[in-house]
Order: C-alpha cells, then sequence, then structure tokens
C-alpha cells in the first residue's frame, strides 16, 4: 500500500518535472537569435518567402500560443515532423533511441562492474600502490576529454595494432548492431572510460568510510574473516550512496554518446541531436530534449526505487 | 587458570607526528566468572587495554608484552587465529549500540553470522540458535524481531542484540567496553542485571571497561585503576572504592557526583514552596506549552502542556529519559522553537507577541551551554572570536578594544589562562572547550543560562571543574540556570529545583531534596534506584531490596 503511494506520487512529480523541462527548453530554442526558416529555404530566400514558411509552421504566433499548440499535439503522441529530414520525429526517435540505449546501457554496465569492485579495491588498500595508480588512471581518465580518449583508442586499437574497427556496427536494428560486437568494443569503452574514473572514487570514498564504521568492528570481533565482512557489510552500505548517483548520471552518459555516436560513426540520438542542432530543426530537438529528460527522471526514479529495496531505512523515513 | 592473562602490555600509536605511547607496563588478569572493572578517564588506555585482547589494534599500533585468553596468545596471532578465536573464545560488547551494527541486515542474520563463524551448522538452525539467543537476551517476540532491522529496535534491544552477538558461542571471555554509556539509566540497569545474570550462568569472565564508578560498585569484584596509559592500582571493588590507596584514585572518587538516596533528614532542606513565589518575577516561564514535529499518523507529540518556571538566581534542573522531551523544553525556552500551544514568557515578555530587535535583545538575556563543545564552537574562529561574537551581533557600538576587554575578562571569569585567546577550539582540551562555551553565553551577561547537559561528554573531574565554575559565577553575577541533565547526581548537587519529564510531560516537579529524596511518583522512584552509586556495598544492599520488591 505505502509502496503503491510512494510511486504513485514519485510518478507525477516525475511528471510535472518533464513538463518543466519541456517548458524551459520550449523558451530558449525560440529565444535563439536566426531560426530555421532561413537555414531549409536557403541564403536565396526572400523576406516573403520566409514569413511564408513561418506563417505555415505556425512561427509567427506569440510563444504561449505556440507552446500550448506543441503540447496539444505531444499529448496526442505527435512530436512533429522534422523541417530537415521530412519525417515524423516520433519515428526519427524510434529508430535511434533503442541503438543510443545500446551504446549508454552497456557503457554503463561495463563501468559499474569494472569501478565498483576497483574502487573497493582501492579502499581496502588505501595509501599503497595500488590506490595511488588507480587514483592517478582515474584523474586522467576523468579529465581526458571524450573525443580525445576516443581518438587515442582508434589510433592504438585500429591503425597500430588493428584489434578492433573504428567504425561502429552500422546496421538499422538492433540484431544488427549485435551481429558486429567487436566493433561495439571501441565506441563502449570509450563511453564506460569517465564513469569508470567517477564511479571508482565514489566507491572508495563510500567504502571507505563504511571501513571505518562499528558495525565492522563488531563483525569483526564475532570471528567473521576480513572478506566476509567485506562482502556481507561493507559491499552493500557502501553501494547505497553510488546508486542514487546514477541517476544524476543519465543525462552524462547521453552527453557522452553525442560524442562517441560522432567518433564512431554510429546514427544514433547523440548524431540526431547534433545535426538537428546545426539546422535549428525545434521539433526534432525538443523531442530529443524530452526523450532524455524522461530517461534521466527514470533514472533518478529507478534509483531511488533500487535504494528503497537495498535500505530499509529509506522506506521507513519517506512513506 | 585465567581467561585473560596480560602481561607487561605495552601499546604505542605511530602517527604522522610521531609515536604515542598509549598503554605502559600493564599487567592483569580475569579469572572464570569473575569482573574485572577497568576504570580511567578518557585517554588512559583503558580502551586500547580492551582492544589489544581482541587483537583489533588499528594498523598503526605495536604491541609488546604478553597476552594470552584461554591460554592462546593474542600478540603476533595472525588474522587466521584471531578469526577462530574472536566471537569463540572471546566477545566484545561496545559502546554504541546505534552503530554497532550493520544497518541494512536482519538482527537475526547478523547474530547468525556470528554462530555460523564457528559452528559447522545449517543457515536455517542458525536462524533458530538466533532466535534462541535473542530470547534469552530478553527481547520480546524474537521470532518476530529476528527480522528486524537494527533501526527498528530502541537502543536497549539493539544491545541486548549485540550481547546476544557475544555470548552466541559461549565465550569464556566477555569484554564490555563502557556498555551503558550511550543508554538512559533504567535501560543501564536492565543491561547490567542481563550481562550479571549471564556471566553467573556460564562462568564467563568480564573485562568491563568504564569510566562510571557507579557501574563498577554495582557489577565488579575487582578493579583496576589506570591513569596515563599504566595501571596505578588493582584490588577488590570494596577495597578500591572504599579504601583507595592510590592518590589519584583518591582524587578520581572525590570529583564523583554522589546521588543521596534514602530517608531525607529534614523537610524543606533546599528550596521553598513554590506556590508562594510570585510567578510574575520568574526568568523564565512555560505555561501549558505543546509542541509536535510532523504530521497526520506520523506526529510526534514531543512536548504536551508542560509548564516550567525559573526564577531569578536559582537553578531549576531539567531531568528525565531520553526522549523525555527535556531538550526540546530548553530549546523553547531558547526562542528557537516555537511551541504550537501555550505561551513562553522571558523576563515578563511574551515571546511570541515581540518581533525584530526588540526579539533579539530579549534573546541576548540569554546564554546557552550545549552538550558537545566541539560541535557547538565554530572551529575556523579563534577562541577569543567565538568568545567575542555575541558582542559583535548584540554590542555594536562596541570598539575593538572594548571588545577585547571584555573578552579577555570573561575568559578569566571561566579561569581560562588569556594566552588561550588565539588558539582554535581544536586546539584546547574538552573542559577548556566548554569553558569557553561557558565564557561565549555568559559575555552578555545574561539573567538566564540554558545549560543543555553541559557535562556529559567530559570527565568526571572535569566535569566537576567546569560545574564549580558554572556555580561560583551564579553566585557572582546572579544569574538563574535552567540545567538540563539527564544525570541526577549532579542535578541533585546542582538545582535548587527539579522538574521530572517523562515522555513529553511533567511527572513531578519540586524542590530537589524534597522530590528526589521522597519521589512522588512511580516513575521518578524507578529513575532514582536504577542509578547505581559508588558504593559496593549500599549498592549491593539497594540491589537486593529492589530485586525483593519486584519479586514481591
Amino acid at each position: 500500500m505505502d509502496t503503491a503511494l510512494y510511486l504513485t506520487r514519485r510518478l507525477l512529480q516525475s511528471l510535472a518535472v518533464v513538463l518543466i523541462v519541456t517548458v524551459v527548453v520550449f523558451c530558449l530554442l525560440h529565444a535563439l537569435p536566426g531560426g530555421p526558416a532561413r537555414g531549409i529555404l536557403g541564403p536565396q530566400a526572400t523576406n516573403e518567402q520566409i514569413a511564408a514558411f513561418n506563417h505555415e509552421q505556425g512561427l509567427d504566433r506569440p510563444l504561449p500560443v505556440q507552446y500550448v499548440y506543441y503540447l496539444h499535439t505531444l499529448l496526442q503522441g505527435d512530436l512533429g515532423t522534422s523541417y530537415t529530414l521530412n519525417e515524423a520525429v516520433s519515428r526519427l526517435i524510434e529508430q535511434r533511441l533503442p541503438k543510443t540505449l545500446v551504446l549508454t546501457v552497456l557503457s554503463a554496465l561495463v563501468g559499474l562492474v569494472l569501478a565498483i569492485p576497483l574502487g573497493m579495491w582501492q579502499a581496502v588498500r588505501r595509501n599503497k600502490p595500488v590506490d595511488y595508480v588507480v587514483t592517478t588512471l582515474s584523474f586522467i581518465a576523468y579529465s581526458t576529454p571524450v573525443y580525445f580518449l576516443g581518438l587515442l583508442l582508434i589510433l592504438v586499437f585500429t591503425q597500430t595494432l588493428r584489434w578492433f574497427p573504428s567504425q561502429a556496427p552500422q546496421g538499422d536494428t538492433l540484431s544488427q548492431v549485435f551481429s558486429d560486437p567487436v566493433a561495439l568494443v571501441l565506441p563502449v569503452v570509450t563511453g564506460a572510460a569517465s564513469m569508470i574514473a567517477v564511479f571508482s572514487r565514489y566507491m572508495r570514498a563510500s567504502t571507505l568510510d563504511n571501513l571505518a564504521e562499528d558495525y565492522v568492528r563488531t563483525a569483526r570481533s564475532g570471528g567473521s574473516r576480513p572478506f566476509a565482512v567485506l562482502w556481507r557489510h561493507v559491499f552493500r552500505n557502501s553501494l547505497t550512496p553510488v546508486i542514487a548517483m546514477l541517476g544524476y548520471y543519465v543525462p552524462v552518459l547521453f552527453g557522452g554518446a553525442l560524442v562517441v555516436e560522432q567518433l564512431f560513426n554510429y546514427p544514433g540520438m547523440g548524431l540526431l541531436f547534433w545535426s538537428a542542432a546545426q539546422s535549428s530543426d525545434y521539433p526534432v530537438l525538443l523531442g530529443c530534449v524530452l526523450v532524455i529528460s524522461v530517461a534521466t527522471v527514470i533514472g533518478t526514479l529507478l534509483a531511488d526505487i533500487v535504494q528503497r529495496i537495498v535500505d530499509p531505512r529509506v522506506k521507513a523515513e519517506r512513506t | 587458570m585465567s581467561v585473560l592473562e596480560i602481561e607487561d602490555l605495552g601499546v604505542t600509536f605511530s602517527t604522522d607526528t610521531g609515536d604515542v605511547p598509549a598503554v605502559r607496563d600493564v599487567s592483569l588478569y580475569v579469572r572464570p566468572g569473575e569482573t574485572l572493572a577497568l576504570v580511567g578517564e578518557s585517554g588512559s588506555g583503558k580502551s586500547t587495554v580492551a582492544l589489544a585482547a581482541m587483537g583489533l589494534l588499528p594498523g598503526n599500533a605495536r604491541v609488546s608484552g604478553r597476552i594470552s585468553v584461554d591460554g592462546t596468545p593474542i600478540v603476533g596471532a595472525d588474522n587466521r587465529e584471531l578469526s577462530g578465536l574472536r566471537g569463540r573464545t572471546v566477545s566484545m560488547v561496545f559502546q554504541e549500540p546505534a552503530t554497532a551494527l550493520d544497518p541494512l541486515t536482519r538482527v537475526g542474520a547478523q547474530i547468525a553470522e556470528v554462530v555460523r563463524n564457528h559452528r559447522q551448522v545449517s543457515r536455517a538452525e542458525a536462524a533458530r540458535v538466533a532466535v534462541d539467543l535473542l530470547r534469552r537476551v530478553g527481547i520480546p517476540e524474537p521470532e518476530h524481531r529476528a527480522s528486524a532491522f537494527p533501526f527498528q529496535l530502541s537502543g536497549g534491544q539493539r544491545q541486548r542484540v549485540v550481547i546476544a552477538m557475544a555470548i552466541a558461542n559461549s565465550p569464556g571471555l566477555l569484554i564490555a567496553d563502557e556498555p551503558t554509556t550511550a543508554l538512559d539509566v533504567t535501560v543501564q540497569a536492565e543491561i547490567l542485571d542481563l550481562l550479571r545474570a549471564l556471566a553467573a550462568d556460564s562462568g564467563t569472565g568480564v573485562l568491563l571497561v568504564t569510566h562510571n564508578m557507579g557501574v563498577v560498585a554495582d557489577f565488579a569484584d575487582r578493579v583496576a585503576v589506570m591513569l596515563e596509559g599504566e595501571v596505578v592500582e588493582t584490588g577488590t571493588v570494596e577495597d578500591v572504592l572504599l579504601r583507595p590507596s592510590h592518590e589519584y584514585t583518591r582524587r578520581l572518587l572525590a570529583a564523583v557526583p554522589r546521588l543521596a538516596v534514602g530517608e531525607p533528614q529534614a523537610a524543606g532542606t533546599a528550596g521553598e514552596d513554590p506556590e508562594e513565589r510570585d510567578s510574575s518575577a520568574s526568568v523564565v516561564e512555560l505555561r501549558d506549552v505543546s509542541v509536535h514535529f510532523g504530521r497526520g499518523r506520523r506526529t510526534v507529540r514531543a512536548l504536551q502542556n508542560v509548564s516550567l518556571t525559573v526564577r531569578p538566581g536559582e537553578t531549576v534542573g531539567l531531568v528525565g529519559e531520553s526522549g523525555s522531551g527535556k531538550s526540546t523544553a530548553a530549546r523553547v525556552a531558547l526562542g528557537l522553537l516555537h511551541p504550537d500551544a501555550g505561551s513562553v514568557a522571558l523576563f515578563g515578555n511574551d515571546l511570541a507577541r515581540t518581533r525584530g530587535r526588540a526579539r533579539r535583545s530579549l534573546l541576548s538575556g540569554v546564554g546557552v551551554v550545549l552538550q558537545d563543545p566541539v560541535a557547538s564552537l565554530d572551529a575556523r574562529m579563534s577562541v577569543a572570536e567565538c568568545v567575542a561574537e555575541p558582542l559583535r551581533v548584540h554590542r555594536r557600538g562596541m570598539t575593538a578594544a572594548q571588545r577585547r576587554a571584555r573578552v579577555a575578562e570573561v575568559l578569566e571569569l571561566v579561569r581560562l589562562p588569556g594566552e588561550l585567546a588565539g588558539r582554535g577550539p581544536r586546539e584546547l582540551s574538552g573542559g577548556q572547550r566548554q569553558r569557553v562555551s561557558l565564557a561565549r553565553a555568559l559575555v552578555l551577561e545574561p539573567r538566564l543560562l540554558v545549560a543543555d547537559e553541559p557535562t556529559s561528554a567530559l570527565d568526571v573531574s572535569v566535569q566537576r571543574t567546569v560545574l564549580e565554575v558554572i556555580a561560583e559565577l551564579q553566585g557572582e553575577l546572579g544569574f538563574a540556570c535552567l540545567f538540563v541533565s539527564h544525570d541526577l547526581a549532579v542535578v541533585q548537587e546542582f538545582a535548587q529545583r527539579v522538574v521530572v519529564m517523562r515522555a513529553g510531560s511533567v511527572e513531578e516537579e519540586g524542590p530537589t531534596m524534597t522530590t528526589l529524596l521522597r519521589p512522588e511518583t512511580e516513575y521518578t522512584r524507578r529513575l532514582i534506584a536504577a542509578v547505581p552509586v559508588p558504593d559496593p556495598v549500599l549498592q549491593r544492599r539497594r540491589r537486593a531490596s529492589l530485586g525483593l520488591e519486584a519479586t514481591a
């Protein structure tokens, strides 16, 4: 009962957040100088032609009216039609989103699977050589721009070693993407690098905090071996704050996808967003932002739900 | 044979600033079924000895000498050997039940883990054993409670769970490091009874680390007194507490506030009948104050119809168990919390009706000293800045020179040497820090001092000096004092009137001596009975009579 109430409340909150995001993005987009007409009609277009285009697209109406109209069509599942690609935005997203999800989810999984044990290992070996080496590598990975890291990986693993192709799998469907797993390696590693760096730091700090807790001493005084204490008690306690961070990391992952998709020529949401931004393709841009904000909201919601499952205290506090 | 034998134990911690010797030449033993109390003030090394006996010292500790538990050497043993001993041959109960248990693991599972560390039993069998253990330590509905998480239990119940873990494999030696310090007196009495019964049943030897002489008198057979890392006196509990031979032990015992119990010599020794006084002269008056936190079903009624008066120059002790609302009442008196019902009059003015500057100037007449001197002073300010801050806020017209003069004056009042003024709070000892708090509270010459557990975090000898300073200054400056404390002995010594709180309401009140020596309510009687007195003979007699009362 409590859980149902909690979920309903959180879903309503999430809806409100998404709505606010669309308002903000809508206003920002239309505040930009230029507009789509010039880009689509070309430099030769006369002012009359531009005015006609704007009128046709409804761009000459007051902003609130445009927004209400946008929201109205949005509620009917219509995200509008791209100015440049002549296709429904929903159709474009439908094609691109799964591919980006594959990339980001794989990057996140690889990142977490490596970062969590790495962070714990560092905490256990604090201020020993291992800790220093991993810390140094983390800072390097974190401070290297994604595109530079991608180029570096291509240089080493494609040009020199010839282990992996520099081009991500090209097919349109997911089965085509998965048919060439080797080609996914470099994009996924590029996307995961900063995630490993950031989350191993979180996990290290969190584990260190927990290792100093009294319950560790209690468990040891009951005769539990160091590894058992780490696995049964410290691991779960250290993970909860890290889970909370994960939700907030969703937009960062999408941001990374923007660069990774460019680099490895992988036609997902990132490439779509980038080209739409170039040509002021409002409907596509809004669609992309909507998708990312929904993904972020879902991410934080999932993180909160997982936390409620893992940590019984959270449930007791919030219901 | 002894279950614990320590010979010439030395422990040194290597830190960034050099080696710090913590324990020197400590030799002691615990025989089966006997309790040895290790007493001393903070920093005396008593906890270090306890941790050394468990092999739980941190990595930067260097240990010399010999420790053997049930014949097995501890010093120099590796992790595997130590894990084999811990929880089976020797167990430990810690001070903080709030943090001693893994918050994410059900308590039954935590107990079962200790069982399975040392016995080849199935998970189901271990779970059954855990329930049995919970029953043995007096947890009601153990089958149900085994699946509770620690946060769902009270402090006393958590400590019972820790004890259940400690006795899971019937160890020969139990090390209890301040096992009741974080608990209310009534809960403390229950936990001590439990430990006593367990030790008597199984012949377990107990090493009890504590600073509380009442607990020692109540529980120990023999006592070892530690000072600066060395044992200065050992003997039976009667010898050490009643006929101390070492100078330090005598000083320590003299500093312990003693709760006078039994029949009062004459009625009305202190204080007068409260009804006769004129209430308009009160410094602070809470009238029918109610405070609640939260909304709906989860509303917590922190205070219900609490009325409380402090008159000029008098000290009112506010006592009660944790959660009884005494600190909440103090916060209302300080104007930090708006009551949901009732009124607060400060120096005759209704606090709810004063706003802005008038309110600020009214509140500047109240000084406050809180429990934790580390947390209540800004670590980035010097002592002088901490003390001067109220002057900057409330005495805008003062020049820097006048402020400096006033700060120096107040520091002298609280007996702090002037050269400390430039130091940071962290460079001072606990007692010095608390005197800085006091100086800060008194710098505006308040008419009321609100002291919330001002000495609970301090050692007894330090507590004594801080209390003496407060009492002396009160005589000199004439401020009234609302003194919140869970320590009945301190309140008895310090307050003219006492207000006993229970679950958000005033249970009873009156002149200190009358109320504490002839309590009218059962609750106050229980509260007083639960305080162990630092005299083993008297304490044994009290316990016996209580036991009779309980069985009757």
